[in-house]
């Protein structure tokens, strides 16, 4: 591979001693002198060097949204959204809901459950549930509570306090019953503390207790679409017949202060009506598929 | 560590000079190459962008040769090369007397724009190892160090230009 390049090294001006003579005194040397001549004085057009310079160097503030910080903004927004999916989880308030009709049941974030019943509220939040079980009831539920820390039902009117239990809370108006049918329930009703334990109901009525009293049940009537009713007058009853029939009960002439206690089907509106008719000695009229009168 | 002088190129005074004493050959380099001034801009502008960008990684030592690689990667999507348009710089010296005898003027502008189209139409590796060398002034080290040749391969090339250009002008002989 030893060629010997002379062209390259003249025109470097490498080429001494005899092999530059030599080359000379070429027949071609006049050429070669005249390409490397002109070929000096050649040119290339012209550019704005110092717009360029700008160029790469305000580039630098502009483009380092390199692969690297796209890669870090989409992470940054992606954990964003998931902590804000997370809070709106587990901070916001919880509304389960039971309209006029149904039932709903759902199960609390340590697999308590709760059974609505008809026309029945309750907000709760998961954040800490475990270390603060704490809810608001607006009407009636059935709660299967799993064993763990105090367990609390806030009604209007009053605060039921549990450990591991199945219990029946029913706030309407101005009534409050509660019910125990596993372990044991704490009532604090005003001013009143009670302790229930299996089977045992109460009730309170306009700040009185109206009812204590033992029960044969294992689980809130309501559950198998019947209601019982101990000492109950009958504007709550004939509430309760609405919620449950998702119905209008329009009732005339003057109210009876007769306390009722009995079973009432909430699956058959007929018998239902009887009951009640029979019951207060009323007159029923039909007026039309979701609206009756008594009087 | 040597963090400084690694991030010496990142010094917006070091990295103008930088700049300022390469730019020309390598957009004269990508211009030989590619034969289209705008591309070469381009490529030029792309190199030296990234290393601004990288200037943190890249020590001021390895700048030239970074540059220089990042050029000639960039160069292998380009599209086909359009023919070397050069010009002769207006102030070129008059050489000797003895060439001015009264066509010799005609004869001149004859020979130097044959001398062009020959430039033009020489090979890719040639015509940038010639030019390089005519134009920029670069040792046959530094042109070889810029290609990723040896020095052996630029002097075969200079040699075969040579050859190549000579052709041209047969009657001149």
């Amino acid at each position: 591979m030893e060629e010997n390049y002379h062209l390259a090294k003249w025109l470097n001006n490498e080429l001494e001693g005899d092999e530059l003579k030599a080359f000379e005194a070429s027949k071609d040397f006049a050429v070669y002198q005249r390409i490397k001549q002109y070929s000096g004085e050649l040119t290339t057009p012209a550019f704005d060097e110092d717009k360029m310079l700008q160029r790469i160097l305000h580039s630098k503030k502009a483009k380092p949204i390199s692969i690297q910080k796209v890669v870090l903004r989409i992470a940054a927004v992606v954990i964003l959204s998931f902590g804000i999916t997370f809070a709106v989880k587990n901070f916001a308030n919880f509304t389960e809901y039971a309209p006029n009709g149904a039932t709903t049941e759902f199960l609390l974030p340590d697999n308590s459950t709760v059974l609505l019943n008809s026309g029945s509220e309750i907000e709760y939040k998961k954040w800490n549930w475990d270390n603060e079980r704490k809810l608001k009831l607006n009407g009636e539920a059935f709660f299967k509570v799993a064993k763990g820390k105090k367990f609390e039902v806030a009604t209007e009117l009053g605060k039921v306090t549990v450990l591991g239990t199945q219990f029946n809370v029913k706030n309407r108006n101005n009534r409050l019953d509660v019910t125990c049918f596993e372990g044991k329930v704490q009532v604090n009703y005003q001013n009143t503390q009670l302790l229930l334990t299996k089977g045992m109901t109460v009730s309170f009525e306009d700040g009185q207790q109206v009812v204590a009293a033992q029960i044969a049940q294992t689980e809130p009537d309501w559950l198998s679409k019947q209601v019982a009713f101990t000492a109950a007058q009958l504007p709550a009853i004939l509430e309760e017949m609405m919620r449950q029939y998702n119905i209008d009960i329009q009732m005339k002439g003057k109210a009876t202060s007769q306390r009722f206690t009995g079973t009432i089907p909430m699956n058959n509106l007929e018998v239902a009506l009887e009951i009640v008719a029979t019951t207060y000695h009323l007159k029923m009229t039909k007026i039309n598929d979701s609206t009756y009168r008594l009087e | 560590m040597n963090s400084k002088s690694l991030s010496g190129i990142c010094e917006e005074v070091i990295f103008n000079n930088f700049f300022k004493n390469h730019v020309k050959a390598l957009r004269n380099y990508m211009y030989y190459k590619f034969g289209n001034a705008e591309q070469a801009e381009d490529v030029t502008q792309e190199a030296f962008i990234k290393l601004w960008e990288n200037c943190e990684k890249v020590p001021l030592d390895k700048a030239k040769s970074y540059l220089y690689t990042i050029a000639n990667n960039t160069t292998l999507n380009q599209i086909a090369h359009q023919k070397v348009v050069l010009e002769y710089a207006k102030a070129a010296p008059k050489q000797d007397k003895t060439f001015e005898s009264p066509d010799f003027h005609m004869e001149e502008e004859e020979f130097k724009a044959k001398l062009q189209k020959a430039i033009a139409n020489l090979n890719e590796g040639q015509r940038t190892c010639f030019l390089m060398h005519r134009i920029d002034g670069k040792k046959y080290s530094e042109i070889a160090e810029a290609l990723g040749i040896s020095v052996k391969a630029v002097e075969k090339r200079m040699h075969l230009a040579l050859l190549e250009l000579r052709k041209e002008f047969d009657y001149f002989k």
